[in-house]
C-alpha cells in the first residue's frame, strides 16, 4: 500500500468520513444546488474521471474501464462551471473483472482547456502483481532490436496480434491523456482503433512510441485521427503528446507530463468491504 | 459474347510494401456458364499470380494473390472476359496474413451449405448467400423477398418467417442500418437462423409464430456495409452523393420522418449525423418505410445498433416520454433482465434522449409516431473497450444473449397485441 505524506492528509480523512456522507445510511440530504444526473451525463463523467485516473496511473497493466455508475449528481458553481460528484465501479481493461470503486469530482470548466479532476479509487488487483506485469513488458519492449511496428489495431475482425497487445495498451494509456483533454461536459471519448504504431528505439531506458490513433467522439459519431506520441519508463509519469486531424476542425495538439493540476490519491489496496 | 458469371475471389499483394488488398466477389449458384478452363491459363500467362486455390470444378471460387504492379493488367483481363469482382480490403498488412487467411478460410468454410460459421464476420455476399441458404432449409418458414435496391443499386433483402395465413400482424427487426456497426448484422443472421431452427422445438416461439409472422432484414445499409468491407472500417452512412459537396453518404438514422432536421442531426453533408436535404431522401429508409406503410399490420418495429449496452426506446427528437412510456420501460427493463442472466452483461433502459443523447430522424421515433407502440433500438456489446471492432469470439454471445431479451418483447407483443 502507496504511503500518504501528512500534505495528503485532508484527503484521506475525507475519504474516512465519505462512507458516512455517501450511503452507509439513508439518502443524505444533498447540498444546494446538486441536481440529479441523467446516465448518460454521468457515465460521460465518469469516463473522464478515469481517462485522468488511467493517465496519471501511467501503467498499462492497470488500465481501467468504467463499471457502473452508482451516484452522481451535479453543482452548478456560478461563474465557473458544472461539477460532478461520482461513485463508480471500475473494471480491468484487458479482463473486465470487477477492480474497485471510485470517487470522483469533475469540474468542466467554462474558461480552461480541459476538466479538472479530483478521483480516488480502491484497487482489488494486486499491486505487486501489476507493477511485475508492467515491468515485464517493459523489458521486453527493451530488449527489442527491431522496431514494434503494426496496422489496425485491433484489426477490422476485434483481433489483436498478441504481440502487439503492450503496445496497444501503452496507447489506450497515452490515449486517455488525449481524451481527457477534449472532452467537455457534452463530448465525450472512446478509443476506436490504433491505426498506425511506430516503435522508436531510444538510448535511454525510455519506451517510445508514435501512434495513429482513431478516437470514436460522442455525440456526434464523428472519427478523429489523432497522431500520439508516448513516452514510458514504468514508474514515471507518461509523456504524451498529440495533435488531431478532423475535417470540420483545426488541428489541436498539446503535451502532457504528468505535472498537470488535478488529484489522485493513486490506489489504496484495500479490501472493497473496507471502503 | 460469353458471360462469365463466376466471380472468382482474389487476393491482390503489394509485396513491396506489404500491402495486401482483398478482392472478394460473389459466386452466384445459378446461370453460370464456364468459361474454357484456359481463361486462367491465359490470366497467368501475361501475370505472376499465385492461386490459393485450385478448384477441381470450374463453377467454384477461385483465390488468386496478385502482385500490385499486376493489379491494372488483371482488372483489365477480368472486365474484359465480364468477370464481376469488388474490392473488399485494401491496406492490409501482410504480417496480418493470419486473420487474412482465416477469413478466407471462413468463406471457403462457408461455401458448403449448412457450413455456415455463425461466428464469424462475413462479407456481403456471403450473408447473401446464407440467407438463401435459410430460405432452402426452412422452406415452409422462412422465404427471402426484395424490399427495393440501395442506392448503388444492391437488394436489400427481408427474410419473412411465417406459418401461414393472410397478412397476419407482424414483428420487424432490423440490423446494420450504421455499416460500421458489425455486431449488429452478425447478430441478426444468427437470429434468423435461431428463430428458423426453434419453431417447433420452443414454445414460446412457436406460439408466436403461430400467430404472427417476422420480418427480418439483416443488412439496412447494403452498400455502408461493402464499403467497410473494402475501404473504410469506420464507414456509417449511406453512400449517396450530395449535391454541392465533395462528402459522400447520409446518417441513415437521421433521415426518418420524426422531428426531421432537429437537434441531434447535422446539416454538413460532410458529417457523420448528416440528416440528408429531406425525411426519406435516402432510398435505403424509404424502402423500409414503404414496406412498412404497405404491410398494414406490423406491431412491433426492433432495430439493431451497437455499442453501449443499451435498450432504447422513443423519444429522440424530444426528450419527453411517449404516452407509453410505463408498459415500454416494463417491458425493456424485462427484456434487458432476460439478457443479462445469461452471461451478465447489463444493459441500461430508457428512452433515446435521456440515456443516449438527443437525436433527430430516427427510426423507432418514426415507428412510434406511425402507430407502432413496440418500438425499441438495442444498443449491442460492447461499452467502449473494444467499440465497433467487436472480436468475432463475441459474436455467438451476444446474439445467445440479445435473443433473450428480443424474445423477452416480442412474447409481450404476441400477448398485447390488438
Amino acid at each position: 500500500m502507496q504511503r500518504r505524506s501528512a500534505a495528503r492528509l485532508g484527503p484521506l480523512l475525507l475519504l474516512l468520513l465519505l462512507p458516512v456522507a455517501w450511503g452507509a445510511g439513508p439518502e443524505p440530504p444533498r447540498a444546494a444546488g446538486e441536481l440529479q444526473v441523467s446516465s448518460r451525463l454521468a457515465g460521460q463523467a465518469a469516463r473522464v474521471a478515469l481517462h485522468y485516473l488511467n493517465y496519471r496511473l501511467g501503467s498499462p497493466s492497470a488500465l481501467r474501464a468504467l463499471g457502473q455508475v452508482r451516484k452522481a449528481t451535479v453543482k452548478t458553481i456560478p461563474g465557473i462551471g458544472h461539477k460532478y460528484y461520482l461513485q463508480f465501479t471500475t473494471e480491468d481493461y484487458k479482463s473486465s473483472q470487477n477492480v474497485g470503486t471510485c470517487l470522483a469530482t469533475v469540474l468542466y470548466l467554462k474558461r480552461k482547456p480541459r476538466p479538472a479532476v479530483n478521483i480516488n479509487c480502491t484497487y482489488t488487483k494486486d499491486q505487486k502483481q501489476t507493477r511485475e506485469d508492467d515491468y515485464s513488458f517493459y523489458k521486453k519492449l527493451r530488449q527489442q532490436t527491431k522496431p514494434i511496428t503494426g496496422n489496425d489495431i485491433p484489426d477490422s475482425y476485434g483481433h489483436i496480434e498478441p504481440a502487439l497487445e503492450p503496445a496497444w495498451a501503452l496507447a489506450v494509456a497515452g490515449s486517455s491523456y488525449l481524451m481527457w483533454e477534449k472532452s467537455t461536459e457534452n463530448l465525450g471519448y472512446f478509443m476506436a482503433q490504433v491505426k498506425n504504431v511506430k516503435q522508436w528505439i531510444t538510448k535511454d531506458d525510455s519506451i517510445d512510441f508514435d501512434y495513429l490513433v482513431i478516437l470514436h467522439e460522442i455525440p456526434t459519431q464523428e472519427m478523429i485521427s489523432c497522431h500520439l506520441r508516448v513516452i514510458w519508463t514504468p514508474g514515471h509519469p507518461l509523456k504524451v503528446k498529440y495533435f488531431c486531424l478532423s475535417e470540420n476542425q483545426q488541428s489541436e495538439s498539446e503535451e502532457g507530463s504528468g505535472t498537470e493540476s488535478g488529484s489522485t490519491n493513486g490506489i489504496f489496496n484495500e479490501e472493497e468491504a473496507n471502503f | 459474347m460469353i458471360l462469365l458469371l463466376i466471380y472468382p475471389s482474389m487476393i491482390f499483394s503489394l509485396f513491396h510494401n506489404s500491402v495486401t488488398l482483398l478482392v472478394h466477389a460473389q459466386y452466384k449458384r445459378h446461370d453460370v456458364v464456364v468459361l474454357a478452363p484456359s481463361w486462367k491459363q491465359e490470366l497467368l500467362s501475361s501475370n505472376p499470380l499465385d492461386f490459393w486455390l485450385h478448384p477441381s470444378n470450374p463453377a467454384l471460387p477461385v483465390d488468386i494473390r496478385v502482385p500490385f504492379p499486376s493489379l491494372q493488367s488483371v482488372k483489365v483481363f477480368l472486365e474484359s472476359h465480364h468477370i464481376e469482382y469488388s474490392i473488399l480490403l485494401e491496406d492490409l498488412q501482410v504480417d496480418k496474413s493470419t486473420s487474412l487467411m482465416q477469413m478466407v478460410n471462413n468463406q471457403r468454410r462457408e461455401r458448403g451449405t449448412g457450413n455456415f460459421n455463425y461466428g464469424a464476420y462475413h462479407p456481403l455476399e456471403s450473408i447473401y448467400a446464407a440467407l438463401d441458404d435459410l430460405a432452402a432449409e426452412y422452406p415452409s418458414l422462412v422465404s427471402k423477398q426484395e424490399i427495393g435496391k440501395s442506392y448503388e443499386k444492391r437488394p436489400m433483402y427481408i427474410l419473412k418467417f411465417s406459418t401461414g395465413g393472410t397478412n397476419r400482424p407482424a414483428i420487424w427487426l432490423d440490423a446494420g442500418i450504421h455499416s460500421r456497426e458489425w455486431i449488429t448484422q452478425a447478430t441478426a443472421l444468427w437470429t434468423a437462423q435461431k428463430i428458423a431452427s426453434e419453431y417447433g422445438n420452443n414454445p414460446s416461439i412457436t406460439s408466436l409464430l403461430n400467430r404472427m409472422d417476422i420480418f427480418l432484414l439483416v443488412v439496412t445499409n447494403p452498400d455502408g456495409y461493402a464499403f467497410t468491407h473494402t475501404n473504410n472500417r469506420m464507414w456509417r452512412k449511406t453512400r449517396s452523393k450530395n449535391s454541392g459537396s465533395l462528402c459522400i453518404g447520409v446518417d441513415p438514422n437521421r433521415n426518418w420522418d420524426a422531428g426531421f432536421g432537429g437537434p441531434g442531426a447535422s446539416t454538413n453533408p460532410c458529417s457523420e449525423s448528416y440528416h440528408g436535404p429531406s425525411a426519406n431522401s435516402e432510398v435505403e429508409v424509404k424502402n423500409v418505410v414503404n414496406f412498412i406503410k404497405s404491410h398494414g399490420k406490423i406491431k412491433a418495429f426492433l432495430t439493431l445498433h451497437s455499442y453501449s449496452q443499451l435498450l432504447l426506446f422513443p423519444f429522440g427528437y424530444k426528450c419527453t416520454n411517449p404516452a407509453d412510456y410505463n408498459e415500454l420501460d416494463t417491458v425493456g427493463k424485462a427484456a434487458a433482465s432476460a439478457l443479462a442472466s445469461l452471461y451478465g452483461t447489463t444493459y441500461k433502459v430508457g428512452t433515446i434522449c435521456s440515456t443516449i443523447y438527443q437525436a433527430s430522424g430516427g427510426s423507432i421515433d418514426w415507428s412510434y409516431d406511425y402507430g407502432i407502440k413496440y418500438s425499441f433500438a438495442f444498443e449491442l456489446r460492447d461499452t467502449g473497450r473494444y467499440g465497433f471492432l467487436l472480436p468475432a469470439s463475441q459474436i455467438i454471445p451476444t446474439a445467445e444473449e440479445t435473443w433473450l431479451g428480443l424474445l423477452k418483447i416480442m412474447e409481450h407483443v404476441r400477448d398485447n397485441q390488438s
